[in-house]
Order: structure tokens, then C-alpha cells, then sequence
């Protein structure tokens, strides 16, 4: 492989854009990267896709914004275990989230959304993020027993002599839904949802 | 009177660097003195015979050098100024206060007239004072026995000197005894580090001006004019070193076994013990902590040299300077649980792993598992600690564990060549002749892999070592039967403690620090005090022996010259003072004191900030130097200049800030023409009435920083607060004075601040 780099290409601008994210709690961190591989070496998706966070921070200050479209990008899911290691105070996880942002915004990755709108579902229904239902096979089969437990986490409350969970009142989830719907939150949500079922329509 | 003084004005082009950008024809017309001239160079040698023909021609009272910043030359023209007394010279820095910082010419060259203005006014004010003399003991503390301290000490007592060298372990030596081999990057190879000591040693310990004072701290320090009085405590031995023949007996009398510190506590020693076997003083010790007081010992000993009972004792030490020589210490393996350290006996540290190849150390040499078997790979991890912005991490690189790494390396496939040894790296640093060593590690059979672990776990016998090769691009699990870490550097707890003790400044990771980093790497901030070895930063032995033989030249020099000291300190007025001692507990710089029934201020350490003054009731003190008037003079001397709808702003700074506000000009950086930079002694000699005077007659702002680490900051902070309230209160807007901290690192903040309270003030003009 081989590449030129032309006398006007700027391919720091890439990470620029990244670090003036106001999602970006790191400051320089992006430039800062080391290239030392501790984030690869402990992050749980590396070790179990070919998603790489060392190679997102390579991409990024290489100014690759194929990256963007990278299908591997979706496989982070913030678990935030490099940005606690990471020597020089740089954090993938972040600067994932944001590169999914920009993605978004071009309107990449759709599909992988779609996956969680019952997540977004639940801010309005309940004002919390609560795991969507779709999830809840997965999960009892990696967590044994996890079902038994959800279905009967009142009585085993009781037991412990805890008082039932604190959820949010009526009031509380109108003002969230109101919040969700003024700041733009439910009209992105619905044009995802439309984009994905048009497409699964088609499809069918 | 004052005013019928003679004024020579000479005004230096700087190359261009200031005739650029200021007008100086203009400014020679504008200027009403005795004498005005213009030069291409003043600093230059033929400076010296153009300021002194003028002085004699004109019969010139006092000088003015407009030119560069004091900073750099105030010295150079103190002494260009001769046969006038050097005090009864000014600059005026039209350099990197104004031709550095302002790009458009008319206004520069105004501000020039500005500030020559002032000093003229001020110089005005100046007396002939002769700077104080202080002749300092020639006696040196050497403060920690490691091999930097050793060096020291044998350097200065070759040279004549008599030193102290204070050890607070039973034993000199340091660390050094224990490394084992060294690396010798020039001859590639690893050398005995024992054999290279104890020449040193030996050569010390017959050298008749020097004292060794083991199990020995310093626990007080006093300074005063050049001297240091120092009080020591040294510890019990409880073994009396002229008797103990270091014959053992003792020892295997003893039944209590505790974990052997010197081998890394891979090994038991007795309570009753020698640190090492050449350990000085040749004698045994005892370990109170954990002695039973049986006496099986005493009753054993043919030289009847031990004794249980014993009590530390205070020794008074007086020496005119001091060597901080108090090492390092390894990063603690708690604070990185990710490795196993703590869990898992196979997870050592390459110091550990010294111990286990020497062959003094608990194996005799031979690389051993904890389970008594030979190693088949050994994963060394580099940086831990190091190159770590993580909590408790050190941003620095320890400099030197890479070369550690691959002698240990070495030392391993010299004796185990079937033994895989693997380095995880994430950047090899062996700069200058250690490149060649590392190349000969390679020719060694030695792996290295480029890649930071970010875990160790244990699987069945092995450990798996998680990483990912970053040059390949995958992630990876290594099995090996040995991890070996890396660890940092950090300042050992006696610096810190000494550091504390002495009052000398310590960088942001507790090394003691340099005054100066690129040119005075040897001196402390505190004068009299130098440093050398681990506990300055991160390096190994010929580093250390080089910094140490230096910081012996540097005391001799000091030695010789003794110190001149400002004269603009404190004095007392011993008619009136009735000793009441009042000043004493007011002077935050210690300086004050008494002795011989009377009030002594010590010239080194008083910096004339006036503090004193307040408490006496008898007004019995005075500051030397005019200062008040000085003040108000300069300020009298800016605002004389102002023009109509011009603004300024009285900025105040002490030596730290004005050095500050020189670097935004070294920098070419730039702020408001507005802003006028008044030197001053100390930011407390600035009065409450300094600063109503100036808002009343013309200041339109008034700005005082302060460098948070003057023993003064918090009372000049309240002062200027209380000023404010009484602006106030007088119907001015207190907005119009600024307060604010001063780094001299940080001068593109300061220059950000001058830019914000110029906005501000021309903001509160506009509105008004
Ligand atoms: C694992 C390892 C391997 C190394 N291998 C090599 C090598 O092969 N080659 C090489 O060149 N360098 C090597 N080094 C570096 C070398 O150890 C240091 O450069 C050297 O020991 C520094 O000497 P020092 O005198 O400055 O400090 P130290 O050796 O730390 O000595 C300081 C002394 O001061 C004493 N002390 C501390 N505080 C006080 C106090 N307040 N009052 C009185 N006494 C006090 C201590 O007890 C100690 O004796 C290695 C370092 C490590 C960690
Ligand atoms: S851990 Fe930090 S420095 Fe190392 S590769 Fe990952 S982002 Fe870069
Ligand atoms: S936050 Fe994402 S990139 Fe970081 S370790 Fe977790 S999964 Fe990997
Ligand atoms: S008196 Fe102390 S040092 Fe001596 S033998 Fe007993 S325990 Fe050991
Ligand atoms: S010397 Fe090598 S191992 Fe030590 S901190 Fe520096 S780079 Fe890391």
C-alpha cells in the first residue's frame, strides 16, 4: 500500500474537528495519542470483532474519513474502558461517539440505530433509559438467570426489605417528552424510524 | 535638591530591535535632561567607555539606560556605570516591554517616552547604597549517602572542603549496591556494579575531611547571612561501630527473621543484621522495630559491642552550604492492580529482578520462578508509571528503564539462552551511545514487541499477557511464565521531606528544582543550596557522578566569592527598638530574629517586602532604598506623560512577574500599548495610598500580580481587597484595580489578562 500526501492536504483538520466536538471532555487528547495500543489491548469489542480503537485514533489524525463509513465503528458501545487506561489522557470512547455523530449527521448508520430506537422509546414513555425488549433474549442467554430475576425483582425487592424502584412520575415524563420533542430528539427519531422502515419495506 | 540632579539618558538602538519600532529622534527631542544619546550597542564593551566619558564630560549625577529589560543586563550597566555608585542607575526597558509587544510606531515610541520618563523620575530618588557582603562558612552538608552524594563529598574533600555526609540508612551506597551488574553502553557489556562502588567508597572513608553520619536525618534547618544551621538526629545503632568486628555472631544468635528491604524483601535477614556486605560503617545493626529484646545477641558478642538500650540524639551542624543528594524511589505497584503485582509472586519489578541475578541477592544469581524452576519466557512491560497521565502516574519518561530493561535482558540470555525474552514497548529510548547496546540486545536473541499491555491475568500455570501489537495491527495474548515491570522514577520520600525542611522549590512531580533548567541545573532556587543525582530527575550513575562532581564545583565557587546581596532590605533602628519582638513573628521569610539581645535581620533571606514595618510600634524599622518615594515617583513620572484621551493602566510586578512580562516580548507576543509595567522590589511595598493617588491622577487602571508561591501572596491578596473597599468607599469604581496570580511559565495568560482588563477599562471609560 502506498499513499501521497499532497502539499495541500491538511489531514490534522480531521482531528481538529474532532477535539472542537463539544462532546470532546479531553481537550488535545486526540494529538496527544501515543499510539501505544493499551486501548486495543483491553477493549472488550477488540478482542471480539475487528474493531480496533488504536486504529480509530491512527485514522482520525491520518484525516481518513472513510473511517466514517467504517461498519466497525458500531461495534464500540461505551463501555469507557479506554478512556480510563489510555497513558496520555486520550479517549477513544469519546472520540467514537462523535465520529458516530458526524456519521449520523450524513446520514450513515441508520440501520445500527434502529436497533435501539426502543431505548429512545422508553424517554418517552418512561423518562429513562430502560433496555429495550428486542434485547432481552440476548441478555438472559449470556446472563443465566437474568429473566428469572427481572420477572420477579419486586418480590426479591420485598425481601430485602427495599422499597419498590423510584420511577418517574406523569409529570416528570410529559416535562422529559416535552424537552425530547422541543430540542429535535423526537423528530430525528422518527425520521430514522421512517428511513428504516421505508427500506424494510422495500425490501420485503 | 532632588530635582537638580543631573539625568544622563542613553538610549541603546538594540541592533534594530527596538530603533525599528520606536522613533528615538523623537523621544531625544521630547526628553528634558542633562545629557541624551543614542548608541547602536550599549551592552557591547565599548558600552563601558561611552557611559563613562559622558558621566565625566557632563558631570552626570545619576544614568538612565533605556535598552533592553534589567532582567538581562542590569548587571552589565551597574557595572558600566562606574565610578557612579551602580544604585544610582535605572533602565528603562523599551525592548521587550515595548518594541517587542507594539507594532504601531507612533505609539510605541510615545510609551518609550513614557517609561523613560519614569525612570528618570524615579532614579531621582535613588541614594548611593553598597551592596552587602556575605562571606559564607566553608563547611558543606552532603545530604543522602547514594552514589551522587558520595561523588559529591569525595569531590569537595579533595578540593580542601570539609564535608558532612548525612545517611539516613545504616549503610551508604544507595541504590547502586543493590542494582547489581550496570550497563556500559560504550563498552556494550554489564559490568559489576559493586566493584565500580567500592573504590569510591573505600576512598571515601579514608578521606580525612570528610564525616559520615549514618541513621542520620536532618530535622531542622535554619538559614542565616550564608550560614545554615542545621540540626541533625541520628538514630541508635545499638551496635557500637569502633567495637563490632562485623564478625556475625549476633546474627545467628537471632531468632527473629523479618523480610530482607535490601533484597526487595525477597529474602529474610535477623532484627539484628548488616545491610550488605560491604555496607559502611563495616558493622552490624539493629532493626528496633522488630527486635524481641531477648539479648541473645549481647550474650554472644565477644567485642561486648551491642547494647538494647539507646536514645536518638541531636547533633547541631553549622555549614555555609548544602548538596541535596537524597535519590529516588521506585512507583509503587499498588496503584497499577492491572498488572498483578500484588497478586502473583512470578509479577516482579526489574529491580527485583536485579536482586534475583545478583549474586548477592536471594537466588545467588540464578533466575528462578518463585516455584524454584527456570523461567521459559519472560515478558518485560515498559512505562509502568511512566508516560502516564493516569491518577497517581508521572507524565515524565523515567529515562532510564529502557536501558535497564535490556541489560536485564542480557544478563538473562547470557546465563539462560533458551529463556524468550520479550520487551513491550512503546518507544525504545536509547539516545546517543545506548542506540548500540540496544542493537547488541537484538543480536542477543532478545524480542521485542511494540505495544502497551494493558493487562497481566493468570491462566493455569502461566500468565497471559494482553496487548496489541500496534505494528501488525492485532490483538494479541502472550503466555509467559515471568513478567518483569518497568517502573517509574519518582523522588524518594527523604526528598521530599528535605525538600520541605529546606525550603527549596520542587518541580510539579516533587524533584527538587533547578533554579534555572537550561543554564543552572545544579543550583537550587535557595541560595547556598545545590542538588544532584535521582533526586533532581530521573537519570543513572554517570549522570548522577557528573551532576554531583558539578554541584562540588558550584559550592566551591560559592565558596570563593562569597554573595553579594541587594542592600534593599530591613534595618533596625537598635535606639529605638525595645526588643519586643513584635516584627519577628510578622516576617514570613524567617529573617528576623534575636540575638544578643538585640533584633537581627539576616540580609540573605529578608526581601525587603515591608511587612515588618506595620507591627513596630516604635517605628524602629526601615526598609533601605527610597522605596516609597521611588514608587511614587515612577508612577508621578508615567502619568506626567499622558495625552489627551489616552488611556493607562499601572501594572505592578515583582522580579517573578516582570520576568513573566518579559517573556511576552521574547515570545513576540502582544498586548494594549495602555499597559505600563512598574518593577518593584515586592508587590507589598505598593500602598493603598500608591494606588489612590494613581486612579486620582490619571491611572485609569491599576493592575498588581502576584506569583502564588511568595510567602506573601495571601496577605498581598487581602490588601488589595481592602484597598478596593476604600476606593470604594472614596466613590471610585473598584473595578479599576486588578489583582491577579502570576506564573512565569504561563506569560501568554498574562498577556490575555493585560488584553481583558484593557477592554474592561476602556469599557468603564466609555460609559462613564
Ligand atoms: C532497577 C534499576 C536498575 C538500574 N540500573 C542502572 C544501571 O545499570 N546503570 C546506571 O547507570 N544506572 C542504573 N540505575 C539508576 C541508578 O540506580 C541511579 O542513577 C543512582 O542510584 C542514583 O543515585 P543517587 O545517589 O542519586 O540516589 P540513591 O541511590 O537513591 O541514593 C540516595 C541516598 O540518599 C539517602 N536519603 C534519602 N533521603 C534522605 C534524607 N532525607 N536524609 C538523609 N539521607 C537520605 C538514601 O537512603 C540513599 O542512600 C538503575 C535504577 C533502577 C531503578
Ligand atoms: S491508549 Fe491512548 S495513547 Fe495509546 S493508542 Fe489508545 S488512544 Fe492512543
Ligand atoms: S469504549 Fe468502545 S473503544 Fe473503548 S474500550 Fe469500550 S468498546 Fe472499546
Ligand atoms: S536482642 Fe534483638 S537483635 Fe538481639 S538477638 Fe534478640 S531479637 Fe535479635
Ligand atoms: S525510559 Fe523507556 S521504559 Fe522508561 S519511561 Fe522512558 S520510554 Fe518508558
Amino acid at each position: 500500500m502506498s499513499s501521497h500526501q499532497k502539499i495541500t492536504d491538511s489531514p490534522i483538520d480531521f482531528a481538529v474537528e474532532i477535539i472542537n466536538d463539544v462532546k470532546n471532555s479531553k481537550e488535545e487528547g486526540v494529538l496527544k495519542c501515543v499510539q501505544c495500543g493499551m486501548c486495543t489491548s483491553t477493549c472488550p469489542a477488540a478482542r471480539h470483532s475487528d474493531y480496533n480503537p488504536r486504529e480509530i485514533i491512527e485514522r482520525v489524525l491520518d484525516g481518513d474519513e472513510t473511517i466514517l463509513k467504517d461498519d466497525n465503528i458500531w461495534n464500540c458501545f461505551y463501555c469507557y474502558t479506554c478512556h480510563s487506561v489510555c497513558p496520555v489522557g486520550n479517549s477513544v470512547c469519546e472520540v467514537n461517539q462523535i465520529l458516530k455523530q458526524i456519521a449520523i449527521e450524513n446520514g450513515i448508520g441508520y440501520e445500527k440505530l434502529y436497533e435501539y430506537m426502543g431505548f429512545a422509546d422508553s424517554y418517552f414513555t418512561a423518562a429513562i433509559g430502560a433496555i429495550p425488549e428486542i434485547f432481552f433474549t440476548d441478555i438472559d442467554r449470556d446472563v443465566p438467570g437474568w429473566w428469572d430475576f427481572r420477572q420477579h425483582l419486586d418480590e426479591i425487592r420485598q425481601e430485602l426489605e427495599l422499597d419498590p424502584p423510584l420511577m418517574p412520575s406523569e409529570e416528570v415524563i410529559d416535562e422529559v417528552s416535552k424537552i425530547l420533542t422541543i430540542t429535535g430528539f423526537k423528530a430525528k427519531i422518527e425520521k430514522i424510524r421512517a428511513s428504516q422502515e421505508a427500506e424494510n419495506e422495500e425490501r420485503s | 535638591m532632588r530635582d537638580d540632579l543631573k539625568v544622563g539618558v542613553f538610549l541603546c538602538e538594540c541592533g534594530g530591535n527596538i530603533a525599528d519600532i520606536v522613533d528615538l529622534d523623537k523621544v531625544r527631542e521630547e526628553l528634558d535632561v542633562e545629557f541624551i544619546g543614542q548608541f547602536e550597542n550599549l551592552c557591547s564593551l565599548n558600552g563601558r567607555k561611552i557611559i563613562r566619558d559622558a558621566i565625566f564630560d557632563h558631570d552626570l549625577d545619576r544614568v538612565v539606560v533605556a535598552a533592553c529589560s534589567p532582567i538581562s543586563h542590569e548587571k552589565t550597566f551597574q557595572d558600566y556605570v562606574k565610578p557612579l555608585n551602580p544604585y544610582l542607575m535605572d533602565m528603562a526597558n523599551i525592548r521587550e516591554q515595548c518594541s517587542w509587544v507594539h507594532s504601531d510606531k507612533e505609539k510605541a515610541t510615545h510609551k518609550a517616552i513614557t517609561l523613560i520618563n519614569a525612570s528618570i523620575e524615579k532614579v531621582k530618588q535613588s541614594d548611593a547604597v553598597d551592596p552587602i557582603y556575605c562571606q559564607t562558612p566553608d563547611e558543606v552538608a552532603v545530604i543522602g549517602g547514594g552514589i551522587a552524594g558520595m561523588n559529591a563529598a569525595l569531590s569537595l574533600a579533595k578540593q580542601g572542603t570539609k564535608v558532612t555526609l548525612i545517611e539516613q540508612s545504616p549503610s551508604i551506597g544507595g541504590h547502586m549496591a543493590k542494582i547489581g551488574k550496570v550497563f556500559s553502553p560504550v563498552k556494550i557489556a554489564e559490568e559489576c556494579g559493586m566493584c565500580l562502588l567500592n573504590p569510591i567508597l573505600n576512598e571515601l572513608v579514608w578521606n580525612e575531611n570528610i564525616e559520615v553520619l549514618t541513621n542520620t536525618k536532618v530535622i531542622e534547618a535554619e538559614r542565616r547571612a550564608g550560614t545554615y544551621n542545621l540540626i541533625l538526629e541520628k538514630s541508635p545503632r545499638y551496635v557500637d561501630t569502633e567495637k563490632c568486628i562485623a564478625c556475625g555472631k549476633c546474627a545467628e544468635a537471632c531468632e527473629v527473621e523479618v523480610p530482607n528491604d535490601w533484597n526487595d524483601n525477597l529474602s529474610m535477614r535477623k532484627a539484628i543484621y548488616r545491610p550488605f556486605g560491604q555496607s559502611y560503617p563495616e558493622s552490624y545493626v539493629i532493626d528496633m522495630d522488630n527486635c524481641t529484646k531477648c539479648s541473645n545477641c549481647v550474650k554472644v558478642c565477644t567485642m561486648r559491642a551491642i547494647k538494647l538500650r539507646g536514645k536518638p540524639e541531636r547533633i547541631p551542624l553549622q555549614v555555609g552550604s548544602i548538596v541535596v543528594a537524597t535519590g529516588h524511589k521506585l512507583f509503587d505497584m499498588e496503584k497499577r492492580p492491572e498488572y498483578g503485582y500484588t497478586r502473583y509472586d512470578d509479577v516482579i519489578t526489574q529491580s527485583e529482578l536485579g536482586r534475583i541475578t545478583g549474586v548477592n541477592g536471594p537466588t545467588k544469581g540464578k533466575l528462578l520462578k518463585s516455584n524454584g524452576e527456570v523461567p521459559k519466557r519472560v515478558v518485560m512491560i515498559q512505562c509502568v508509571g511512566s508516560r502516564d497521565e493516569k491518577p497517581d502516574g508521572h507524565k515524565y519518561c523515567s529515562k532510564i528503564c529502557c536501558t535497564v530493561a535490556l541489560k536485564n535482558a542480557n544478563i538473562i540470555k547470557h546465563k539462560y539462552p533458551d529463556t524468550d525474552v520479550l520487551i513491550c514497548y512503546t518507544d525504545i529510548r536509547t539516545p546517543g551511545m545506548f542506540e548500540k547496546y540496544y542493537k547488541h540486545t537484538q543480536e542477543n536473541e532478545v524480542r521485542f514487541l511494540r505495544g502497551r499491555p494493558g493487562e497481566v491475568v493468570k491462566k493455569g500455570d502461566n500468565f497471559i499477557v494482553r496487548t496489541e501489537d500496534t505494528l501488525k495491527g492485532e490483538f494479541v495474548e502472550i503466555e509467559a511464565d515471568m513478567v518483569v515491570l518497568s517502573t517509574a522514577m519518582e523522588p524518594s520520600d527523604g526528598t521530599r521531606e528535605i525538600a520541605d525542611i529546606l525550603n527549596v522549590g520542587v518541580t510539579e512531580d516533587g524533584f527538587i528544582k533547578e533554579s534555572h533548567p537550561k543554564i543552572k541545573p545544579i543550583a537550587t532556587d535557595v541560595q547556598g543550596i545545590f542538588v544532584c543525582g535521582t533526586a533532581h530527575d530521573p537519570k543513572d550513575i554517570t549522570d548522577s557522578i557528573m551532576q554531583a562532581t558539578a554541584a562540588a564545583a558550584k559550592v566551591n565557587e560559592y565558596n570563593y566569592g562569597g554573595v553579594e546581596i541587594e542592600p534593599f532590605i530591613a534595618e533596625i533602628d537598635t535606639e529605638k527598638c525595645i526588643v519586643c519582638g513584635e516584627c519577628i513573628e510578622r516576617c514570613k521569610y524567617k529573617s528576623m530574629s534575636v540575638q544578643n539581645d538585640q533584633i537581627y535581620i539576616d540580609p540573605m533571606s529578608c526581601t525587603g517586602c515591608g511587612k515588618c514595618l506595620n507591627g513596630c510600634k516604635q517605628r524602629a524599622i526601615t526598609v533601605n532604598g527610597n522605596i516609597d518615594e521611588k514608587i511614587m515617583s515612577t508612577i508621578n513620572g508615567v502619568l506626567s506623560k499622558k495625552q489627551e484621551g489616552e488611556r493607562m493602566i499601572l501594572v505592578f510586578l515583582d522580579n517573578i512577574g516582570y520576568t513573566a512580562a518579559d517573556n511576552i516580548g521574547v515570545n513576540r507576543l502582544s498586548y494594549p500599548e495602555s499597559i505600563h509595567i512598574i518593577k518593584v522590589i515586592s508587590v507589598n511595598r505598593v500602598r493603598p495610598r500608591h494606588i489612590r493617588y494613581a486612579l486620582e491622577n490619571g491611572a485609569d487602571g491599576v493592575f498588581i500580580g502576584e506569583f502564588p508561591g511568595d510567602l506573601m501572596y495571601d496577605e498581598v491578596e487581602r490588601k488589595i481587597q481592602r484597598a478596593k473597599d476604600r476606593i470604594a468607599e472614596m466613590g471610585h469604581n473598584p473595578e479599576r484595580i486588578a489583582f491577579s496570580k502570576v506564573y512565569i511559565p504561563y506569560f501568554s495568560g498574562l498577556a490575555r489578562k493585560f488584553n481583558d482588563f484593557d477592554e474592561k477599562i476602556a469599557e468603564l471609560d466609555s460609559s462613564k
